[in-house]
């Protein structure tokens, strides 16, 4: 039992990580229609900036991470600009393989500023636990699940209380509706972008004292999110982020009690078996479907 | 006095021929019907006013300012709101979100907004119970209701109405006249796009009728309305060579 | 409401890709065609056996070939079928895998191994194909995707089958091709023998389904085509050929490891496609040459790990951007072949309605259609009886586009039962309709845009239970060049559809229907769009058409045209229908009236 409980731990912990890129990686779907295939990179490029700033040049952890996240600001807004927008009239394929350009040209980029090493990042606190009876809640661990929270709050703050996150969704359920009424269809997609970036650089940063800084840090990451998004329905918002929740519970029982070396092809056959069975998901209305 | 004046408009969907050589004129506080057969090209006119589509040749005059081929956005902050074909309310938003999305092309507060939008259910008061409720969920002539609403609150000079009756049930396209009924007591200026013609002419100032992209008819709902080749123009005529009259 | 496919190609760059080469009707052809290939191919295999080079060359060329076969598998599901397919690296690690496991730890013969590794490839290509069933553009990239990581995971931590990241070495080959040029000169030949089976893929009965599925899948499937089954076998073909390339790449360099076969090398494989134009073996060719290649030529970007790969992923963007035809496709329209002087004039255009049976050849009862609340088609009965032209019409929303769209299968009917010529049709998918004697144009109209009119229509010529037609490319021609000559275009047969106008597309489509030689041929608003000059030519078109004895069921807001045409009109208002009869009679009741212009 106290095992159980501190696997469902540890599986929150890493869900909630899933949840914020799975959510970052729904925004854009919703706005746009495009499956960004470099989401995970906005993790990984957050986490090495952290790396540069905090442990390379040693500044104070919190302006590394300002910096951090205004970097991602403006990376989502390039990306916006470079691969979404010359293409945002073509059908989704071309789009599709131009996000994987991104995908690769982003982590080899940084592989070639900084070299194949995997990084360590300390993490946020000296101490590095409580015990809370038979449990360890690891502090980052406890970080990540907090400010996951704090950040699904934010989301539903913006998204359900403001005019802003109106018009966002708005824009995202009939762009040419949403024109006709005034609103910058352009900007919201610019907005949604640089969020989506901020919300994947924020989730790397807060994992990246849990895992490696390292290349492929991003990708392991985005393809669990992708699964969370099929498993919570495709383009639903609190789908993707129960299906994070959900894939990283699933991930460590699966590492624990079957295997470690497979747990990363288990979020894979749950994917399959979602997409095979139920296509749209647990949230999702509309049938997975797009000629 | 003229609010939007059309002269000579062709607008083309690629290659076809939507309108050709369209002129008509709207006066302020008038409500003016723009009937026509399906395919006639009353949808691509009203686009062509608010800016979805560029129009080939011609000018659309708003208040003596040129604004063929401006952008959606321009032309609504300039007074022009559009009710396209179809309602299409946020389908994931609620009633009063809906409403309040309306008054995007100004600056005011949310706040002010708010208010607003419920100053709205006063003139809407069969979608009050809703105000909440999300709109996927409401029938077409609630729909039709809020995206009227929603049209509205820019606080337009003029509003477009794309075929508001289409698909509702003959009671409820009652309510929906009634209503632009009410708008035009208020003095608002109405260009009317209905596939009923007899619904519109009973609320309208004046008519045009389109076939095929050129317009056919025009006058007053009274003569228009006594006039066979408004019948000819709906279900087809015996002698197609006299129907081509008005240009 | 309908589902709309989108025209991949059309999309991608604004201009169709460069039309396959039409081919002068009957066999003729092809044997030059092939001798001529062979002689090609004979002497590349004989230089590649003979001519001696150097270690380094030749594992490059060994490379090259086998990667060019696995990239012809790509050209195949993706710029033929338009199916996105992220998991080629997989299916080639299956076939290099299978001769890797299969000689080295099992004795097996390479022969024996290579067969197994393509079969097992095939097998799992038709598996991944089947997930098109439901599913088509992102959810397909990530089926593939899992797929292609599930088999990474499987190679690197089973260590006991696959012995792991240490790889298998020791691979063999064939006695007769052992030595190291004899099976460079194997691996030529395959490439050279699939590549031609490529080039021809396209105009082959199942290579224009597959184009036709690309082009407009909606339009495939009224044609006639399993859509289903033809994304099956795109995707087994694709994944075959993966197996081939890997068991060749396996056996050429003795030694397989887990990290050539990741995620990236499916990208890489994907990118050789792009780059080159992925619709034609030629463009694979260069793409994988050239991506070959250059990475040695410019051998310093690799000093700086990652460097490379990072212009790799900049190049993907700038090729989908600004070349998304590739180079060959580029090129292809810079020497777009001059369309051929059209063929012969043939025998006229026979339409042979099943003479058999009775006077009701479409039979629609209670039909209804809703859309959660809302009911679009709300009990509708009609018949349709032989040799009349029939019209439905109604206001707009008054369910006649919904009802044409359930009856030809595009919609599942929520009620009701429909029955052409006496067979109940109610259950069955659009294509087998097609099959049961139902032909339809498109009110928006759906041709297949990267093809020529007369291999549009012989698609339509080609649908399972054309009796008039036997087997064979030559009569399949001859009818579909009839078919565009009874509706005015037989002269321009071999022009892509973009240089019609829309009045004359229209015509391509409706002579796509003829040519099936339907029980029924169904006009979903042939009068959309044209003018009035065109109007009256299709209104000359119906009325000679239905005095072949064909029967007719029109919709179309044109009342002029339908008064011309229709003896019988069956009107419908919200869903119901209103009025149905001798049509002069039906649009004077006031009801109909009414229907339209609203109470008076």
């Amino acid at each position: 039992m106290d095992f159980f409980l501190q696997l469902l731990f540890t599986g929150v912990g890493i869900g909630a990580v899933y949840a914020l890129v799975a959510l970052g990686f729904v925004l854009i779907f919703r706005a746009t229609n495009v499956v960004n295939f470099a989401q995970g990179e906005f993790s990984m490029v957050a986490a090495f900036l952290m790396v540069v700033f905090a442990v390379d040049l040693g500044w104070p952890y919190w302006l590394a991470f300002a910096i951090a996240i205004a970097g991602m600001a403006l990376l989502g807004a390039i990306f916006n600009l470079l691969v979404y927008y010359p293409l945002r009239n073509r059908s989704y394929l071309p789009v599709l393989i131009s996000t994987i350009g991104a995908q690769i040209f982003l982590s080899n980029s940084v592989l070639a500023l900084y070299g194949p090493q995997p990084q360590v990042l300390p993490g946020w606190f000296d101490t590095p636990g409580i015990q809370l009876g038979p449990v360890y809640l690891d502090s980052q661990y406890l970080l990540i699940i907090a400010v996951t929270l704090g950040l699904v709050a934010f989301q539903y703050w913006l998204f359900e209380r403001t005019l802003l996150g109106k018009k966002l969704q708005a824009t995202s359920q009939d762009k040419e509706m949403a024109a006709l009424l005034g609103i910058p269809v352009a900007a919201m997609i610019m907005i949604t972008f640089v969020y989506s970036a901020v919300l994947g650089g924020i989730a790397g940063i807060l994992v990246a004292p849990v895992l490696f800084v390292s290349i492929q840090m991003g990708s392991a990451i985005a393809l669990k999110a992708f699964a969370a998004t099929i498993i919570g329905g495709f383009g639903d918002v609190a789908g993707a982020i129960l299906g994070g929740f959900a894939i990283g519970i699933i991930e460590t029982f699966g590492a624990a009690y079957i295997s470690v070396p497979f747990k990363d092809a288990f979020a894979f056959l749950v994917l399959i078996l979602f997409l095979a069975v139920r296509p749209q998901g647990i949230f999702g209305e509309r049938v997975a479907e797009k000629a | 006095m003229a609010l939007l004046e059309i002269a000579d408009l062709s607008v083309n969907y690629g290659e076809i021929e939507a309108l050709r050589g369209v002129s008509l004129t709207i006066n302020e506080g008038a409500v003016v019907a723009l009937l026509g057969s399906n395919g006639a090209g009353k949808s691509t006119t009203l686009r062509a006013i608010s800016g979805l589509i560029a129009p080939r040749a011609g000018r659309i005059l708003f208040d003596g300012k040129p604004i063929a081929g401006l952008g959606p956005r321009a032309i609504v902050k300039l007074g022009v709101a559009h009710v396209p074909e179809g309602r299409r309310v946020f389908p994931g938003l609620s009633v009063r979100e809906n409403i309040m999305l309306g008054a995007s092309n100004g600056a005011a507060s949310s706040a002010a907004i708010r208010r607003e939008a419920d100053a709205m259910f006063d003139l809407f008061p069969d979608i009050r119970p809703f105000a909440d409720k999300l709109g996927w969920t409401l029938s077409g002539g609630q729909q039709q209701m809020v995206a009227v609403a929603r049209g509205l609150m820019a606080k337009p000079r003029l509003l477009l109405l794309d075929e508001p009756s289409l698909g509702l049930a003959p009671v409820i396209v009652q309510a929906v006249f009634q209503i632009i009924g009410e708008i035009h007591q208020r003095g608002a200026t109405v260009l009317l796009v209905e596939q009923n013609a007899h619904m519109a002419l009973k609320v309208a100032d004046w008519g045009y009728v389109l076939e095929t992209g050129r317009l056919a008819l025009g006058g007053d709902p009274a003569t228009l309305w006594s006039d066979e080749r408004i019948r000819d123009a709906y279900l087809g005529g015996a002698n197609p060579a006299a129907r081509h009259g008005r240009a | 409401m309908t589902i709309e496919g989108e025209a991949l190609f059309l999309k991608v760059s604004g201009h169709p890709p460069s039309p396959t080469l039409p081919r002068k009707g009957g066999g003729g052809n092809v044997p030059a065609g092939l001798l001529a290939y062979a002689l090609v191919a004979v002497v590349f295999v004989a230089l590649a056996a003979t001519v001696k080079t150097d270690d380094y060359v030749a594992n490059i060329l060994m490379q090259a070939a086998t990667y060019a076969i696995a990239v012809f598998g790509l050209s195949i599901v993706l710029g033929l079928c338009g199916q996105i397919n992220l998991a080629q690296a997989a299916f080639f690690a299956l076939g290099a895998y299978a001769v890797g496991l299969g000689t080295a730890d099992y004795r097996l013969p390479f022969w024996l191994c290579l067969a197994v590794g393509i079969a097992i490839a095939l097998a799992a290509g038709a598996l991944l194909g089947v997930s098109t069933l439901r599913l088509g553009g992102h959810y397909l990239a990530m089926v593939t995707i899992s797929f292609q990581q599930i088999l990474t995971v499987v190679l690197i931590n089973a260590i006991g089958f696959t012995h792991g990241p240490d790889g298998v070495s020791s691979i063999g080959r064939p006695a007769l091709f052992a030595s190291g040029q004899a099976f460079l000169a194997l691996a030529v030949a395959a490439f050279a023998i699939s590549g031609y089976f490529v080039w021809r893929l396209p105009n082959t009965r199942l290579g224009r389904a597959m184009r036709a599925v690309r082009d407009n899948e909606l339009a495939a499937s009224a044609a006639g085509i399993d859509v289903f089954r033809t994304k099956v076998t795109a995707f087994a073909l694709c994944a075959g050929l993966g197996g081939l390339g890997g068991g060749l790449f396996a056996g050429g360099f003795s030694y397989v490891s887990p990290d050539q076969f990741a995620f990236s090398d499916s990208i890489v494989l994907l990118t050789m496609a792009l780059l080159g134009g992925v619709s034609s073996p030629i463009g694979s060719a260069i793409g994988t040459g050239l991506l070959i290649l250059i990475p040695e030529w410019l051998r310093f970007l690799k000093s700086v790990p990652g460097l490379y790969l990072a212009i790799y992923g900049a190049a993907v963007i700038l090729i989908v951007i600004f070349m998304p035809d590739g180079i060959w496709g580029f090129v292809g329209r810079l020497f777009r072949p001059r369309a051929l002087a059209a063929p012969a004039p043939t025998e006229p255009l026979a339409l042979r309605p099943a003479a058999s049976g009775a006077d009701v050849v479409l039979d629609v009862r209670g039909l209804a259609k809703y859309f959660g609340g809302l009911k679009a088609v709300d009990g509708v009965d009609f018949t349709v009886r032989r040799g009349e032209v029939h019209a439905l019409i109604g206001p707009n929303g008054s369910g006649k586009t919904t009802t044409l769209n359930v009856v030809t299968g595009l919609y599942r009917a929520t009620a009701g039962r429909i029955f052409v010529d006496g067979v109940d049709v109610t259950a069955l998918p659009a294509h087998k309709r097609t099959s049961a004697g139902l032909a339809r144009t498109f009110q928006n109209i759906r041709l297949f845009r990267s093809m020529t009119a007369l291999e549009n229509v012989v698609i339509g010529a080609e649908r399972e239970g054309n009796t008039l037609v036997e087997a064979g490319h030559g009569a399949l021609q001859s009818r579909a060049r009839a078919a565009l000559d009874f509706v005015g275009l037989g002269s321009r047969a071999h022009e892509t559809v973009p240089s019609f106008s829309y009045g004359h597309q229209r015509l391509i489509e409706i002579a796509r229907a003829l040519a099936a030689n339907p029980t029924v041929l169904l006009l979903d608003e042939p009068a959309a769009g044209l003018n009035s000059s065109e109007k009256k030519s299709l209104h000359d078109l119906l009325d000679r058409i239905a005095a072949e004895g064909l029967t007719i069921l029109i919709i179309d807001h044109d009342m002029t045209l339908i008064a011309g045409v229709a003896e019988h009109l069956t009107v419908l208002n919200f869903g119901r229908r209103i009025a149905d009869g001798e049509t002069a009679e039906v649009l004077r009741q006031p009801d109909v009236v009414t229907a339209y212009l609203g109470a008076s």
